[in-house]
């Protein structure tokens, strides 16, 4: 069996997303837990492939390659864990704010927590408070990110967290915010929970706040 | 005496990254992107426009042209532009082959020359670039080098920034606006200086900075500003932003064709609006970098991708808006020099008509005044190279070497004081011998270039502007703000 988990491992960081699928298939069928295949195998390839990313020796088109694939594998395990009880990584819901429209920096770190193993929903750019808080409500989601990449658009994600408040939901979701213009202190200032200033470190950051 | 026949001279270097054949190849293609694929616009009046027109609007806002439409509009744009300061002087005429030099615009972060830390743009920050902007001799126009994060408000930031700039420099401007409402503040502060709408158009101050968003996507506020520019005969640039490998493909010649269709499409709009606009081809185009997700801005394929986009406007007859003289390092170091030094001599030798973001640190978010008085001694390098060598009877120098003969010196004659003042006369850069160098504190280009930078700022009086117009000008702004307290 640990032959097998390794080898859908390795499948997941070249990236293959229909072999991965069938593997995946195969070891839950053969009586591998959703657990195993979860940790010991999909996050153990992503785990590899981000080192390998952060080293150099992997770049964005080949991790985005494996991270649909991780997406994909998801889509198989994430009922089985459920049914056993046991938990996912969690929902990340995704958007830019208020007369904003880059979306491309948005659209990675969506990609790269769809890697990670989230269950993503990319809300798309331009959007009023209004759409991040029923957003909120309706997938309930671990984290809630927010993209600006205008210092004109920034203090929207104040706003959107103001919103949050006033809903009554602020404490049901941890708030991440990024963008070119935000900063660590400028996150801290509108109360957002954690910033950062990539898409890899984006990944780091989601892990910390679940823990936490 | 006998006069010679059938020369050529090459006054000055030839470059070309593109032959006839393969800008033909390109612009085939994007006539067929934008027959087949076409581009979203999300504005009512130029779905309309192309409604009424033999365009085809399909799926709400889909746009598709025929070639006709376009090749109809390309005739009717103006082949030259002349800009102007609000002085009346320091013009810049955007004719094949002549380039000129300026800033780029709205970095949300500066340097900050006491802590060497970044920190958020301030409107003394813009003031600041421009006062050294107006002094330094190669720079030829500007644009707000940074987005000033004090104003009143986020909805008119565009027209302080315009103020901050008229205050203290006499050259020309490329203008980014909020929206529509924005650019007809900023023409209106240019009509009151120029004396009317009709002058405005036979002597533009400023040319109107407009994006689509690649691939292929035209948003309300973009259109707006475009077809308010269009109206007005105000000259604009519609520059698609896109990253290679992102928002267009990663082959470079994909991005061109791409990033072509876009900007016909803005060709074919403003045509259907109101035929003649002073309308510039534009373009940022250059990769995002695979390891750090970075929209590149120190990257040989900017330059390379630049100049092919040089290339294609000059065959279209179009003038052309390039980027040149930015680095991706976050301070002024080897790789600052290396990026800047290499993107400006590509885009001098395309021959584009405006090269922008020069001084530009940090991928375009960072601003530094030491950068924009580098940039100037290294603009000046380059246009010592590109301007080539006279090869003339006085320049050939026959008489003088048969003069001087075998073991002579050519210090003591009069041909080398005629002509020595002719080379680059370097001001930043350090010559000297070692000895020297080391009584003199082992100085480095940097602190020539901060004292440089210390001089300007302490001694460059800009011309004023006339206090009458000033009071008007004032009176625009905060109207504008008022409007959106
Ligand atoms: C490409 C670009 C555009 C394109 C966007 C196309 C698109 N589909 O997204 C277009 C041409 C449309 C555009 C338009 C404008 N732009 Co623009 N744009 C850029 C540019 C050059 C690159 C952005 C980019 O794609 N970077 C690559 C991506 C991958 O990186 P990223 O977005 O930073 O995202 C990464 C991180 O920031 C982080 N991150 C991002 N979001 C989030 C969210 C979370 C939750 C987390 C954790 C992390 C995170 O992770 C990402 C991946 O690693 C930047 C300069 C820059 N270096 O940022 C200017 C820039 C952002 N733009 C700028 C400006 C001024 C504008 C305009 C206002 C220009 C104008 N006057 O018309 C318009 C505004 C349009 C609007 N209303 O939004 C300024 C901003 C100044 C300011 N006010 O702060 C910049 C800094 C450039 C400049 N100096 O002029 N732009």
């Amino acid at each position: 069996m640990e032959e097998k988990l390794g080898s859908i491992s390795q499948t997941l960081i070249e990236g293959k997303a229909d072999e991965l699928q069938k593997q995946v298939q195969e070891a839950l069928d053969g009586g591998a837990t959703p657990e195993d295949v979860m940790n010991q195998a999909l996050v153990a390839g992503m785990d590899a492939v981000g080192q390998q990313w952060k080293a150099g020796d992997m770049f964005i088109p080949e991790v985005i390659r494996s991270a649909k694939a991780m997406s994909g594998a998801m889509d198989i395990i994430r009922p089985k864990l459920s049914e056993s009880g046991g938990a996912g990584s969690g929902t990340f819901v995704i958007g830019t704010v208020l007369r904003d429209l880059h979306d491309i920096g948005k659209d990675l770190v969506a990609m790269m927590m769809e890697g990670a193993g989230f269950k993503v929903v990319n809300l798309g750019i331009d959007l009023d408070a209004e759409v991040f808080v029923d957003a909120v409500k309706e997938h309930k989601p671990d984290i809630l990110g927010m993209s600006a990449l205008l210092t004109t658009t920034m203090p929207q994600m104040g706003e959107v967290i103001n919103a949050l408040k006033e809903a009554g939901i602020r404490d049901q979701v941890k708030v991440m915010v990024g963008g070119a213009p935000v900063s660590e202190e400028y996150a801290e200032e509108i109360g957002a929970d954690s910033y950062a200033p990539n898409a890899a470190t984006a990944v780091d950051k989601a892990k910390e706040l679940l823990q936490a | 005496m006998a006069t010679k026949m059938n020369q050529t001279n090459n006054q000055g270097p030839q470059f070309e990254v593109l032959t006839e054949s393969q800008i033909e190849q390109i612009y085939a293609s994007a006539l067929d992107v934008l027959e087949s694929v076409g581009a979203r616009f999300h504005h009512e009046e130029a779905l309309e426009l192309f409604n009424n027109s033999e365009a085809v609007v399909t799926d709400k806002n889909l746009v598709r042209v025929p070639a006709s439409l376009v090749e109809r509009a390309l005739r009717s744009y103006p082949r030259s532009i002349y800009l102007q300061g609000r002085n009346g002087k320091n013009q810049v005429r955007l004719v094949p082959n002549e380039v000129a030099y300026g800033t780029g615009s709205d970095l949300p972060f500066f340097i900050d020359r006491e802590t060497g830390d970044r920190r958020s743009t301030s409107y003394k920050d813009v003031n600041d670039a421009a006062r050294i902007l107006d002094y330094l001799p190669n720079y030829e126009f500007h644009m707000s080098h940074g987005i000033v994060c004090d104003a009143p408000n986020p909805q008119t930031y565009d027209r302080h920034q315009y103020l901050a700039m008229l205050e203290n420099s006499t050259k020309p401007m490329v203008l980014t606006s909020v929206d529509g409402e924005g650019l007809e503040d900023l023409w209106r502060i240019a009509t009151t200086l120029v004396g009317g709408e009709d002058e405005f158009r036979l002597k533009p101050q400023f040319v109107a900075y407009i994006e689509p968003i690649s691939p292929l996507n035209n948003d309300r506020t973009a259109v707006e500003k475009l077809l308010f520019a269009a109206e007005k005969g105000i000259p604009a640039m519609y520059t698609p932003c896109p990253s290679s490998g992102a928002t267009a493909p990663a082959t470079m010649a994909g991005m061109l064709v791409q990033s072509l269709a876009e900007t016909l499409m803005a060709v074919a709009l403003c045509h259907l609006k109101k035929p003649g606009m002073p309308l510039i081809m534009g373009g940022v185009t250059t990769v995002m970098d695979m390891h750090t997700t970075t929209y590149s801005y120190g990257a040989p394929e900017l330059s390379l991708a630049c100049a092919a986009n040089t290339d294609i406007s000059k065959w279209l007859g179009l003038r052309m808006f390039s980027t040149g003289g930015c680095s991706d390092s976050k301070t002024l170091d080897e790789q600052t020099a290396v990026e800047q030094m290499t993107s400006l001599f590509y885009a001098h030798l395309s021959g584009a008509n405006l090269v922008h973001d020069v001084g530009y640190i940090g991928s375009g978010t960072i601003a530094s005044l030491d950068s924009l008085v580098l940039n100037d001694e290294l603009i000046g390098m380059v246009r010592k190279f590109c301007e080539g060598l006279n090869t003339d009877e006085d320049h050939l120098a026959l008489d003088t070497i048969r003069e001087v003969g075998p073991a002579g010196e050519y210090l003591t004659h009069e041909h080398t004081f005629e002509h020595w003042r002719e080379w680059f006369m370097p001001k930043l850069q350090d010559r000297s011998d070692w000895d020297t160098w080391n009584t003199n504190n082992q100085k480095t280009m940097i602190d020539y270039l901060k004292e440089e930078t210390d001089r300007i700022l302490n001694e460059h009086e800009p011309e004023p502007i006339e206090p009458d117009q000033y009071k008007e000008i004032k009176k625009i702004v905060h109207e504008a703000d008022e409007r959106h307290s």
